[in-house]
């Protein structure tokens, strides 16, 4: 037990990840006002980007650019690019996901006056 | 360059979809003509690219000429084709029958409709080709997007409802997201031919399972697994007539191909997969949504809403066939999965017909039918009734059949009561619908105003309904591409 808890004191970033996307989730079940469930939706898609960036990040290692064709090629001194593309793929898609769930909110807003789930619920009847 | 049809396949929607709001704004009229003409180009590209793919084995497409553990890679295999085949011929399909039966939104919603329509096609394509984990994530987030944005178009009660997909299904992509970061983590890979290397050393690791079991939530809300079923029904029920046909029957049945591709692909390469739990969790969960979702059909009153659950508890059949772990059980279920897709979309197809043409919506306007539906959609009725039941000679008995089949060899006799019972339910629920369109109180000729169906919607129902025959009819070859495509994993 002893062991477990110091491993997991060893990787901040692991528990932090983990309280984000509990909190997220927590915060998209409960929350009755639609923009807080999109934010809590959002919550949960950062944290996963952030341990995505988190586990690859190497100490010492530098950007991946080789800087002569001739040396030869240390890759430990590299940090790994594949994270970060996906990353940076994976907030476009937040951003597309984000964008056509605040269209939809505002349409909502529009047409039911409210942001509230239980109230839009009742005037749907 | 033969090489490069699945690019062009994936191509020619996306091209038009960009086009279509620069061609449509200006030009309304060229809307319709334009879709029409890229969802052919599709169909002939698809056909193209099934016989090519017979001929001379799969097509392997490496993006911008990277070769594939780093490049983004594109697998054309058997069953990617005959799925491809099977997404155009529903599309064009659902395309003629959403422009010529049920009344579009008017202004510029006409010009949305069909760029909306070609970006799911085109994200669909590339779920179907994807051949490493993230591109999966990727295309199934654009059809999430645009079957969010083709729900809300229906406005009132169904914005709401577009709206909790769009949430439910975006957390199931984030939940895959993170089963592929964990995969990531304990590989160093995406691709899943690479993948297929070096999972299985690794199957006793916990991040490896971890990510497994995430995918599978993940994929599981995407594909409205029994307890994660809930966005479905109501979004099906309220979205626009003109698009819960191509819905119902594309995408949920692209996010379970996804699960059997990583599945078998990706992760167990011959027996391997027996070690872990996993086959097990998917076809226990596949009984108890076959079972479930049946149940809760006999219970709806909506008629859309009839037809969904009983999508639900397809969708579990298949899973069934997918858990078994043989040849069989994964062959039988891809079959059985292209014949759900044909026969969903023949429901909502008649379904929206009935509501559109006689004000049918729930069980007890089915009785309006009675001596006023015309023939064919009273036949298409009964022939769709059939397949999902299983009778022969139509599609769905075959695909139970080797469901059925798979699960006794495994003799996993549990699997076989689910999928009988579920057909038994299937059956009950089907029985209520015909007792109330035949109980129908018979109307007065005279009172009958005569509604002439438009040509195109007997074409649809037409193709809809011979398709799901000729399925049945040539099960036998469809089987044995699929088989070709599986062999090779050595199950």
């Amino acid at each position: 037990m002893f062991e477990f808890i110091r491993a997991t004191l060893q990787r901040p970033n692991y528990i932090a990840f983990v309280v984000l996307f509990l909190w997220g989730l927590y915060i998209a079940i409960t929350h009755h006002n639609l923009v807080k469930k999109l934010i809590g939706m959002y919550l949960v898609q950062t944290s996963v980007f952030f341990f995505l960036v988190s586990f690859s990040v190497k100490q010492g290692a530098t950007v991946p650019i080789l800087m002569s064709t001739t040396d030869k090629v240390h890759a430990e001194a590299y940090a790994n690019p594949l994270p970060h593309a996906l990353t940076l793929t994976g907030i476009v898609v937040q951003v597309a996901t984000l964008g056509v769930a605040l269209a939809l909110v505002t349409a909502i807003y529009q047409k039911y006056d409210s942001l509230d789930e239980d109230e839009i619920l009742k005037r749907l009847e | 360059m033969t090489q490069h049809l699945p690019a062009l396949l994936f191509s020619i929607p996306l091209l038009a979809a960009i086009s279509m709001p620069m061609v449509g704004l200006r030009h309304r009229g060229w809307c319709r003509p334009m879709a029409l003409a890229a969802v052919c180009a599709m169909s002939v590209t698809a056909v193209v690219s099934l016989v090519v793919v017979l001929n001379s084995g799969e097509i392997r497409y490496s993006f911008g000429g990277w070769a594939p553990p780093i490049g983004i890679e594109w697998v054309a295999d058997g069953l990617a084709s005959v799925m491809m085949v099977a997404i155009c011929l529903i599309a064009s399909i659902c395309l003629i029958y959403g422009g010529a039966v049920s009344p579009l939104p008017a202004g510029g919603r006409v010009v949305l409709y069909y760029t909306l329509i070609l970006l799911l096609l085109s994200g669909l394509t590339g779920a179907v080709f994807a051949g490493d984990l993230f591109n999966v994530f990727v295309f199934l987030e654009v059809v999430t997007l645009s079957v969010a944005a083709l729900v809300g178009m229906a406005g009132g009660k169904a914005l709401v409802f577009a709206f909790r997909y769009l949430i439910l299904a975006s957390l199931g992509a984030t939940f895959y997201l993170l089963g592929v970061t964990f995969f990531y983590a304990a590989t160093g890979t995406l691709n899943m031919a690479d993948l297929a290397e070096r999972v299985p050393a690794l199957l006793d690791s916990k991040a490896v399972i971890g990510g497994l079991v995430f995918m599978f939530i993940g994929l599981g809300i995407k594909m409205a697994l029994m307890p994660l079923h809930g966005w479905l029904p109501d979004a099906y029920s309220y979205a626009p007539d003109a698009v819960s046909p191509l819905l119902s029957s594309l995408v949920t049945k692209v996010a379970l191909l996804a699960w059997a591709r990583i599945l078998y692909w990706a992760v167990g390469v011959g027996s391997e997969l027996e070690t872990t739990q996993i086959l097990r969790l998917v076809w226990v969960s596949g009984a108890l949504a076959s079972v479930v979702g049946a149940f809760l059909a006999l219970t709806q009153r909506d008629v859309k809403r009839i037809f969904a659950y009983g999508g639900v508890s397809h969708i579990g059949l298949i899973l069934i066939g997918v858990g078994q772990g043989n040849q069989t059980g994964l062959a039988g279920a891809m079959f059985y999965l292209i014949n759900d897709a044909v026969m969903q979309a023949t429901l909502f197809v008649v379904a929206g017909a009935a509501i559109h043409q006689y004000g049918v919506k729930t069980m007890e306007d089915l009785g309006r039918l009675h001596g006023r539906a015309p023939w064919w959609m009273t036949g298409a009725l009964i022939v769709v009734a059939m397949s999902m039941i299983g009778i022969p000679p139509t599609g769905g008995f075959f695909g139970k059949w080797y469901i059925i089949l798979s699960a006794l060899r495994s003799g996993n006799y549990l699997a076989v009561g689910a999928v009988m019972l579920s057909t038994l339910l299937t059956l009950a629920y089907f029985l209520r619908l015909w007792v109330r369109v035949f109980s129908g109180d018979q109307v007065s000729p005279s009172s009958t105003q005569r509604v002439e169906a438009p040509f195109a919607l007997r074409v649809c129902v037409g193709t809809l309904c011979l398709s799901i025959i000729a399925l049945g009819l040539c099960s036998d070859l469809i089987v044995r591409v699929l088989l070709d495509t599986i062999t090779p994993l050595g199950l």
